[in-house]
């Protein structure tokens, strides 16, 4: 580990150092999609650190077990990196990405997270998800409902369909992130977060400002049923 | 955690105190933590690892686990020629404080001198502070952490180590990618390494009142060898959820203002014909501890299921004038432990209990005629609380302590006071009529916490039966100083706010 480490350091050293010379803009999450470039001793720190300590609250290789945090298993490599980023950076500001991610990101180099995002990108994306044996049959007429704002939007609150941009599937693109099989709960807090501008992100919040509750709720769990 | 002082009391006062290693009663129960210097290590809310300070979350109970060096803050660095990394100190000073203090009403004044360390307070008190304890610890070096804590206590008036974890820790990846902890926790209280606030050293209840009248008895994992010993305890943990450890405690002087060596001057105790001063008994070589538990994870929900235990040998030493050496008491403890934690977005609940039973096979205090050649005690403790958005907050709980009758152990003639003339002066209060040690009550709580590291707890404790009964339970209706004293007369009113910064 110690090794990787200060290997790592001395890559990010030598890259900054080469970057600042050639005064070359630092690489968009966008071209880290495109060319996920990630050296194979970064990968296997990816893989212990994603194993001995982001599971413990985003679960097995990704796939969280509270839905308080989302599952990462399958997520975009762009849309993880930028996340990372923003909350290092701290401009993403629910509250826990407050409580928890500011900490565990600050210190993380751009190399990290990029192997990070790699890691959790590549992993199955989560179950086949099972309406939790807690929600009751609400659940699934609320799935219907959701459905249908997925796929057709609100018309009445100018609420544009979901899947224009996050794909029929939910699966997302270079350009959006996936939504398939995230946690209901963590679904639901993000609209609300994006909703109430906590958390800052111009398409979503506008997306986000018209939806009431039982919107959000709707979708969130119709989310959480695809696969 | 307040240490009595058992020279103050008379010799069958000090023998009955000493057979009850514990003499805080059911009540006891160690201060538990939460860290501050964690939050600022890790750069992380409190509610990361706990619901509400001490409880700990799933993510409290890994970090914990793996020594407590998570550690998203800068670090001080020095690397070898070779580039092998020789310090990784964290770079901000890894302390933090806790500063309690609390009003305490008894349901019943005392006689005056009842009880050691109720000094005037004859019904209650201010403790201001109760305790004030320094902490430190966190990431020492990778793989190694600390949880430590210096406490001065008012009861007491001292200063003393309080619970102390050091540790290593470490993680692999096995080849079906789960990852397997294994490591050492040194510590000076059995149970301090584990995770979960079912075993004792950070059990409910959190901080119990320092007023209060003593129950007899109490098993001895629940903190009867606190502060006392010391030694390495072994653990893994499996795909964070399986969880086994294994450890052997030794005496320790937790420098412990008590009479050292009379021969070396230095701090171990050997034999001494006076016996061993601030401790009635004192360990025996090495006393094995176990633990197994499990935990399984689901939705918002984790569920645990756990067994643990000790067997320690005690030499009774100054308890009963003899050498520490010869037949021991010794004491066997077995128990099972569970809890189940809802941690949702506004609500967070838990329900979890222990039930602790001993057999002490009384070799020394037999052989002196100071009790039965066995005796048992079992103790129970459950509580549920719950917390709305992480400020308001309540806990219903029970504790009850259960034994066998041992007029030697317990004598049932009402505990007497030397007075300043020298004559026994009868007070009661604390002996049991029935000699017997059994004591039960009903625990309420009514919580709030105005920020996540500022507590303010409202509890009563409702006794239903104390030292064998209900009512006259030391027997001195007319008799003595206590006029027959009622299990309810305990019934403790304590206010408590705690601070951590």
């Amino acid at each position: 580990m110690k090794s990787t480490k200060i290997k790592m350091t001395v890559l990010a050293a030598a890259a900054s150092v080469a970057m600042s010379w050639l005064s070359a803009p630092v690489a968009s999450a966008q071209d880290a999609a495109a060319a996920p470039e990630v050296a194979p001793a970064d990968r296997d720190w990816a893989e212990y650190k994603a194993i001995t300590t982001c599971a413990w609250c985003h679960g097995p290789q990704g796939r969280s077990i509270s839905p308080i945090y989302p599952a990462l298993a399958g997520q975009k490599a762009w849309y993880i990196l930028e996340q990372l980023q923003a909350f290092k950076a701290q401009t993403r500001r629910d509250p826990y990405a407050m409580g928890m991610m500011w900490g565990m990101a600050a210190q993380l180099t751009e190399t990290q997270m990029i192997a990070l995002a790699d890691y959790f990108s590549k992993q199955s994306p989560p179950f086949a998800s099972k309406p939790s044996p807690f929600s009751g049959s609400k659940a699934a007429a609320a799935i219907q409902v959701g459905r249908g704002i997925y796929n057709d939007g609100i018309a009445a609150k100018g609420v544009p369909p979901c899947s224009a941009c996050h794909q029929a599937d939910a699966a997302g693109n270079d350009q959006f992130p996936r939504l398939a099989g995230q946690h209901a709960l963590y679904t639901q807090k993000q609209l609300i977060a994006l909703h109430g501008g906590s958390r800052e992100q111009v398409v979503m919040n506008g997306v986000a400002a018209p939806l009431e509750r039982p919107d959000m709720n709707a979708v969130a769990l119709y989310l959480e049923s695809l696969h | 955690m307040a240490r009595l002082n058992w020279l103050q009391l008379n010799a069958g006062f000090r023998r009955l105190g000493a057979l009850a290693l514990v003499m805080f009663g059911i009540t006891c129960a160690l201060p538990a933590q939460a860290l501050p210097l964690f939050a600022r290590q890790t750069g992380m809310a409190c509610l990361a690892c706990h619901t509400v300070y001490p409880e700990l979350t799933h993510f409290g109970r890994m970090f914990k686990l793996n020594g407590y060096q998570l550690d998203n803050g800068k670090d001080l660095q020095m690397i070898t020629d070779e580039g092998k990394q020789i310090l990784a100190l964290p770079a901000i000073p890894n302390l933090a404080l806790f500063v309690m203090t609390s009003y305490t009403q008894l349901g019943k004044a005392l006689p005056d001198g009842s009880i050691p360390g109720a000094r005037s307070l004859k019904d209650g008190g201010f403790q201001f502070p109760q305790q004030v304890s320094l902490l430190w610890g966190g990431k020492i070096a990778p793989h190694f952490g600390a949880f430590a804590q210096v406490t001065y206590d008012d009861a007491s008036d001292t200063f003393n180590i309080d619970n102390t974890d050091l540790r290593f820790a470490d993680v692999v990846v096995l080849p079906n990618k789960t990852p397997l902890t294994y490591g050492m926790s040194i510590n000076n209280n059995p149970t301090v390494e584990d995770p979960w606030n079912t075993t004792p050293a950070f059990g409910f209840p959190y901080v119990p009142p320092e007023i209060f009248v003593p129950s007899l008895a109490s098993p001895l994992i629940n903190a009867g060898t606190a502060y006392q010993v010391a030694g390495p305890v072994f653990y893994a943990l499996w795909n964070e959820q399986a969880y086994a450890a294994f450890g052997v405690y030794h005496y320790a002087r937790n420098g412990d203002n008590s009479p050292g060596n009379p021969i070396t001057g230095g701090p171990a105790p050997l034999d001494s014909a006076t016996g061993y001063g601030g401790f009635p008994q004192v360990a025996a070589n090495w006393n094995p501890y176990w633990r197994l538990a499990y935990e399984y994870d689901y939705d918002r929900y984790t569920f645990m299921l756990g067994t643990y235990g000790s067997y320690f040998k005690l030499s009774p030493g100054g308890a009963i004038g003899a050498p520490l050496q010869g037949a021991t008491n010794n004491y066997t403890d077995i128990a099972e432990d569970f809890q189940i934690q809802f941690i949702g977005e506004k609500n967070t609940a838990t329900f979890k209990g222990t039930y602790v039973k001993e057999a002490q096979a009384l070799n020394a205090y037999a052989a002196a005629g100071v009790s039965n050649n066995t005796d048992w005690l079992s103790y129970l403790s459950t509580d549920f609380t719950y917390w709305y958005m992480r400020r308001y907050g309540f806990t219903v709980g029970y504790l009850s302590t259960q034994g066998s009758t041992d007029p030697l152990q317990y004598p049932s003639a009402p505990t007497t006071l030397a007075t300043s003339t020298g004559s026994p002066y009868p007070v009661g209060v604390t002996n049991s009529a029935v000699s017997n040690p059994g004591t039960s009550a009903y625990v309420g709580e009514l919580l709030w916490a105005p920020w996540l590291n500022v507590k303010i707890d409202l509890q009563y404790i409702s006794y239903t039966k104390f030292n064998g009964g209900k009512d006259n339970y030391d027997g001195c209706a007319g008799v003595c100083a206590s006029g027959g004293r009622n299990a309810s007369n305990n019934n403790t009113l304590y206010l408590l706010m705690w601070f951590a910064l």
